[in-house]
C-alpha cells in the first residue's frame, strides 16, 4: 500500500502554471529525492502534500486520507506529515525545548512532563540535548535544522518533508544535518526530501525524481539515475550539478 | 582614585572630544542642558516661591472632593497598591548587588549636582507681572545660596570620604530599594515642614511657622510601608513558586477594577438583587460553560459545536442591546470568549477539571466587579464624580488601557482577518475613531452619546468618557499590533501550520507574543500618551490632576490665597507626570531587555 499517492497534481499561481500533472507514489518506509533547476515545481509540489499550497486540480491522497478543502482531513493530515523548512522556521520567542514540545502539548494534548521527556530523546538523537534551554537565535544553522528536525519528528509524524534542509547551511554545518536525515531514514521513516546534496541522494535514497517546469521529467533508482540517465534534460541537469 | 581619574578622561576623550565637530556637539550640547537646570534650579529654589501652595494642597491634588470621613477608603487603595508592589518586588527580587560605597558614589553625585546648581543658580530672574511688564528681581539672594551651600557642601564631603573608605559590604539591589523607600518614611517623623496658619481675622501668619507633619498622614503611611516590608519578606520566601507568581501577575490586573470598584466607589448594596438575579446568572451562565468544557469531546457535540457557537454569539449579539441586568451582558460575553477557546485547550480530564475551575473564578471576579462597578455609590460629592484630582488621571489611564489593549489585539486581528464583512467592521471602527479629534469624542461622550444609547440605558459621564477613551486608543493600539503582525515572516505561519496548530493557537501561541515583543516601545508610548491625554477631560467639566493646580489652586484665594502661584503647581504637576511615566518606560525597557533575549 502506498503512503503516499498523487494522481495529476495540476497547480497555478495566477496565470502561471507552476505543476502541470504530477502523478506519483511513494511506499511506507522509502526515501524519495527530489531535484531539478531552479523554478521547476519542487517546493510546490512538496507544500502540496501538506497543505501549505493548495492544488487546483487532480487529487492528493496521504494515507488513505484524501486532502481536499475540509479543516478535519487537513488538520488530521498534517499531525501525520512532519515538515522541515530550507529557512529553519523556529519560533524565536520560545526556547529549543518549549519549540520542540510545542506540538505535542497544544495539538496532541499530551502532559508537559511526558512531551518534555519526549523532547529530550528526540534533541538527544539529533545530537543537541545540551542546548535545550537556549533560544534559536543562539544556535548555529545546523543546530537550528536539527531541532526544525526534532520538532517535525515530536509530532510523531509517519512521513517526513524537507525542502532543501542544507541550502541554507555554511559547508561544515550540512554534514550535521545530512548525518541526522540519515539516521532518520535507515530507522524507516518515509521521506521526501528535495535536494541538491547528490552524496546524500546516492547513499540513501531510494528512489530519485526531477522535476522540471512543473513535470516530473524522470523518475528511477540512484544508480540509474546518476549512471545511465534516461531523459537529456536529466542528462543535463547533472552535467551543471556534478 | 588616580586610576580611576585617568579612566574618565580617556573616556572623555573617546567619547565625547573624538573630533572637532563632536567636540562642539559635546560643549554645545552641555552649554543647553546646564543652561536649562541652571535655570529651573533658580526657579524651585527661589524666595518668592511658595511651595506651601503645592504642599498644603496635597489632598486636593489627590483625591479633590472625595468626602474627609471616607478617607479610610483612600488609605486601604493605597495599601493595597503598595501591598501587592511588595509582594511583587520580593517575588521577582534582583539577584543583582550593590556594595556600599557604589550607593555612596550614587549619593555622591546627587550632592555634588545639588552642590554645582548652588553655586551657578542665577541671582536675578525676570517676571512678567500681570501688565505685561517684565521685571528683574534679586530671586536668589546671597544668604539663600548659603543656607543651601553649606549643607550641601558638607553632604558631599561626608559621601566623598564614605565612597573612599571602600568599603565592599555587598547589598541585594531589591533589599536597597526598601531601604531608599525607608528614608521618606522615617524623615516623616523627624522633620518639621512650614504650615500655613490664620490669625483671626484670615490673615496668613508670616513667617509660616514649623510644624511636624500631622498624624493623619505619617501614620497611615507608616501603617502602610510596614504592610510593604513584611509583604516584601513574604514575597521573597516564595519566590521560586511560579504558581504564586502568576497568582500575582493576574492578581495585579485585577486590583485597580477592585479598588475603583468596590473600595473607593463604596457601593450601595442591595442584598435582594444579589440573591434574586446575581447568583441565580452566575449559577446558570457558569454551568452552560461547565458543561461545554465536559462533554466537548463528546462526538455529537463536536459535529454541532460550530453551530452553538454561532448560536451563542447571536444570542450575546442581541443581547447586549435589550435591556437586561447588565451581569448577564458581561457574563455572557465571557462565556462566548471562552467558548472559543474550550477546544483548543481541553483535553484530559486533570486539565478538563482546572478549565472549569478557571472558567468558574473568572466568572466570580467578573460578577463581583460588575456588582460593585454597577451598583450606585453611597458617596455624595458635589460634582459630576466622585473621582477627582489624581484618582480620576488614574482611573482614565489604566481603564483605558485596560480596556482599549485588547480592543486593539481584536481590531488588529479582525482587520487582518479572511472575513470581509469582519474586516470591514474593523477597518470601519479603526478609521472612524482615528479620523476625529480626541477632543470632538470627548464633546460627543459628554454631550451627544446619549442619543446613540437605547431608550432608558444611562451611563455616568466617567463611564462614557472611558468609553469613548477606550475605543479612540484602542484603535492606535490595533494600527500599532497590526504594524507587529506585519513583521512576522511568512516562514512561522507556515511552521504553525505545518506542525498542526489550530488558528486560534497559532495566533495566540505563535504570531501574537511575537507581534507585542516587535512593538512593546510603541506600545509603551501609546500608554503614556493615553495617561498624559486624560488630562483633556478638563474640556468636559471632570477635574483631573492638571486642572487642580492649573484651574483650582491657581485660583484660590480663600482661605489662603495662593493666586499667581501656579507656576510652582505646574512644576509640581510636571514632576509628578515624569516620574509615572519615566518609571513605566524604564520597566519597560527592562522587561524588553529580557524579552530580547529570544531574537539576535
Ligand atoms: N506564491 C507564489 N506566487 C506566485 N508564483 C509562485 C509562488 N510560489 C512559487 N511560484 C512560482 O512557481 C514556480 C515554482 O516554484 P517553486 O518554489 O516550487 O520552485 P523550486 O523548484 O522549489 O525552486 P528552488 O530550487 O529555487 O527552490 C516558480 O516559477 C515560482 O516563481
Ligand atoms: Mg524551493
Amino acid at each position: 500500500m502506498s503512503i503516499i499517492k498523487t494522481n495529476d497534481v495540476k497547480k497555478w499561481f495566477g496565470d502561471f502554471q507552476a505543476l502541470k500533472g504530477i502523478s506519483m507514489e511513494v511506499q511506507e518506509g522509502e526515501v524519495l529525492v527530489i531535484c531539478g533547476p531552479s523554478g521547476s515545481g519542487k517546493s510546490t509540489f512538496i507544500r502540496c502534500i501538506n497543505r501549505l499550497e493548495q492544488h487546483q486540480e487532480g487529487e492528493i491522497i496521504v494515507d488513505g486520507i484524501e486532502l481536499t478543502n475540509d479543516l478535519k482531513n487537513i488538520e488530521a493530515i498534517r499531525s501525520e506529515v512532519g515538515m522541515v523548512f530550507q529557512s529553519f522556521n523556529l519560533f524565536p520567542h520560545l526556547t529549543v525545548l518549549q519549540n520542540v514540545t510545542l506540538a505535542p502539548i497544544w495539538v496532541r494534548k499530551k502532559s508537559r512532563s511526558e512531551s518534555e521527556e519526549k523532547a529530550m530523546e528526540l534533541l538527544t538523537r539529533v545530537g543537541i540535548p545540551e542546548q535545550a534551554s537556549k533560544f534559536p537565535g543562539q544556535l548555529s544553522g545546523g543546530q537550528q535544522q536539527r531541532v526544525a528536525i526534532a520538532r517535525a519528528l515530536a509530532m510523531e509524524p509517519k512521513i517526513m518533508l524537507f525542502d532543501e534542509p542544507t541550502s541554507a547551511l555554511d559547508p561544515e554545518m550540512i554534514k550535521e544535518v545530512l548525518d541526522a536525515m540519515k539516521e532518520l531514514a535507515l530507522s524507516g521513516m518515509t521521506m521526501i526530501v528535495v535536494t541538491h546534496e547528490m552524496g546524500f541522494a546516492k547513499e540513501v535514497a531510494d528512489r530519485v525524481m526531477l522535476f522540471d517546469e512543473g513535470l516530473m521529467v524522470e523518475e528511477n533508482t540512484p544508480t540509474e539515475f546518476f549512471d545511465n540517465p534516461q531523459n537529456d534534460r536529466t542528462k543535463l541537469f547533472l552535467s551543471q550539478i556534478l | 582614585m588616580n586610576l580611576e581619574f585617568k579612566k574618565s578622561i580617556a573616556w572623555m576623550r573617546e567619547n565625547l572630544f573624538s573630533s572637532i565637530p563632536s567636540s562642539i556637539l559635546t560643549v554645545a550640547t552641555s552649554f543647553f542642558v546646564l543652561g536649562f537646570f541652571r535655570g529651573l534650579f533658580g526657579f524651585a529654589m527661589a524666595s518668592d516661591k511658595d511651595w506651601l501652595s503645592v504642599l498644603n494642597n496635597m489632598q486636593l491634588y489627590m483625591v479633590q472632593a472625595y468626602p474627609e470621613e471616607d478617607f479610610i477608603r483612600v488609605w486601604i487603595s493605597v495599601g493595597l497598591a503598595l501591598v501587592f508592589a511588595g509582594m511583587s518586588i520580593g517575588l521577582w527580587k534582583s539577584t543583582e548587588e550593590s556594595s556600599l560605597s557604589e550607593v555612596f558614589s550614587k549619593f555622591l553625585r546627587v550632592s555634588l549636582a545639588f552642590l554645582f546648581f548652588t553655586v551657578v543658580a542665577p541671582t536675578f530672574s525676570s517676571v512678567t507681572d500681570n501688565d505685561g511688564i517684565i521685571q528683574t528681581e534679586e530671586s536668589f539672594p546671597m544668604e539663600t545660596r548659603l543656607q543651601l551651600l553649606i549643607p550641601s557642601a558638607i553632604l558631599v564631603v561626608v559621601f566623598f570620604v564614605l565612597k573612599n573608605l571602600k568599603l565592599n559590604y555587598k547589598f541585594n539591589k531589591s533589599d536597597l530599594l526598601c531601604f531608599y523607600l525607608a528614608i521618606p518614611i522615617v524623615l516623616m517623623w523627624i522633620i518639621k515642614l512650614p504650615t500655613i496658619q490664620l490669625d483671626s481675622s484670615n490673615q496668613r501668619i508670616f513667617p509660616d511657622p514649623l510644624m511636624p507633619i500631622a498624624d493623619t498622614t505619617k501614620t497611615p503611611w507608616t501603617i502602610i510601608f510596614g504592610l510593604f516590608l513584611a509583604f516584601y519578606f513574604i514575597g521573597s520566601r516564595f519566590k521560586d513558586s511560579k504558581n504564586i507568581k502568576r497568582t500575582m501577575s493576574i492578581s495585579w490586573v485585577l486590583l485597580p477594577l477592585f479598588i475603583f470598584s468596590w473600595i473607593f466607589k463604596k457601593p450601595e448594596i442591595d442584598l435582594p438583587t444579589i440573591l434574586g438575579q446575581d447568583i441565580p446568572i452566575f449559577i446558570g451562565i457558569f454551568l452552560i460553560g461547565a458543561l461545554t468544557i465536559t462533554f466537548i469531546n463528546n462526538p455529537v457535540v463536536e459535529k454541532y459545536f460550530s453551530i452553538y457557537l454561532g448560536v451563542l454569539i447571536a444570542i450575546t449579539g442581541i443581547a447586549l442591546f435589550i435591556s437586561i441586568p447588565i451581569l448577564l451582558k458581561s457574563a455572557l460575553l465571557l462565556l462566548v470568549l471562552f467558548t472559543i477557546v474550550i477546544p483548543a485547550v481541553s483535553s484530559s480530564t486533570k486539565g478538563k477539571r482546572n478549565l472549569i475551575i478557571v472558567w468558574g473564578v473568572s466568572l466570580f471576579t467578573l460578577s463581583v466587579l460588575i456588582r460593585g462597578g454597577s451598583s450606585d455609590t453611597q458617596i455624595i460629592v458635589q460634582q459630576q464624580s466622585i473621582f477627582g484630582g489624581f484618582s480620576l488621571t488614574w482611573l482614565l489611564a489604566i481603564f483605558g488601557t485596560y480596556v482599549s489593549f485588547p480592543l486593539g489585539v481584536l481590531l488588529a486581528l479582525g482587520r487582518n482577518s479572511k472575513l470581509p464583512i469582519v474586516r470591514l467592521v474593523c477597518t470601519g471602527i479603526i478609521e472612524l475613531t482615528r479620523s476625529v479629534p480626541y477632543i470632538t469624542w470627548l464633546f460627543f461622550a459628554s454631550v451627544t452619546m446619549a442619543v446613540f444609547l437605547p431608550e432608558g440605558v444611562n451611563f455616568e459621564l466617567v463611564v462614557r468618557v472611558l468609553m469613548v477613551t477606550a475605543f479612540f486608543s484602542g484603535a492606535y493600539f490595533a494600527e500599532n499590533i497590526r504594524g507587529g503582525l506585519q513583521s512576522i515572516p511568512k516562514g512561522q505561519y507556515e511552521a504553525a501550520d505545518a506542525i498542526g496548530m489550530s488558528p486560534f493557537q497559532k495566533t495566540s501561541l505563535i504570531v501574537m507574543p511575537q507581534a507585542l515583543r516587535a512593538i512593546i516601545p510603541t506600545l509603551v508610548s501609546s500608554a503614556i500618551t493615553a495617561f498624559k491625554d486624560s488630562s483633556l477631560v478638563t474640556i468636559i467639566g471632570l477635574i483631573d490632576f492638571l486642572t487642580i493646580g492649573k484651574v483650582i489652586i491657581g485660583t484660590q484665594s480663600i482661605p489662603v490665597n495662593f493666586v499667581g502661584h501656579d507656576r510652582e503647581n505646574l512644576l509640581f504637576i510636571a514632576f509628578f507626570y515624569w516620574i509615572f511615566t519615566f518609571t513605566l518606560s524604564r520597566r519597560s525597557m527592562k522587561v524588553e531587555k529580557r524579552l530580547g533575549l529570544g531574537e539576535r
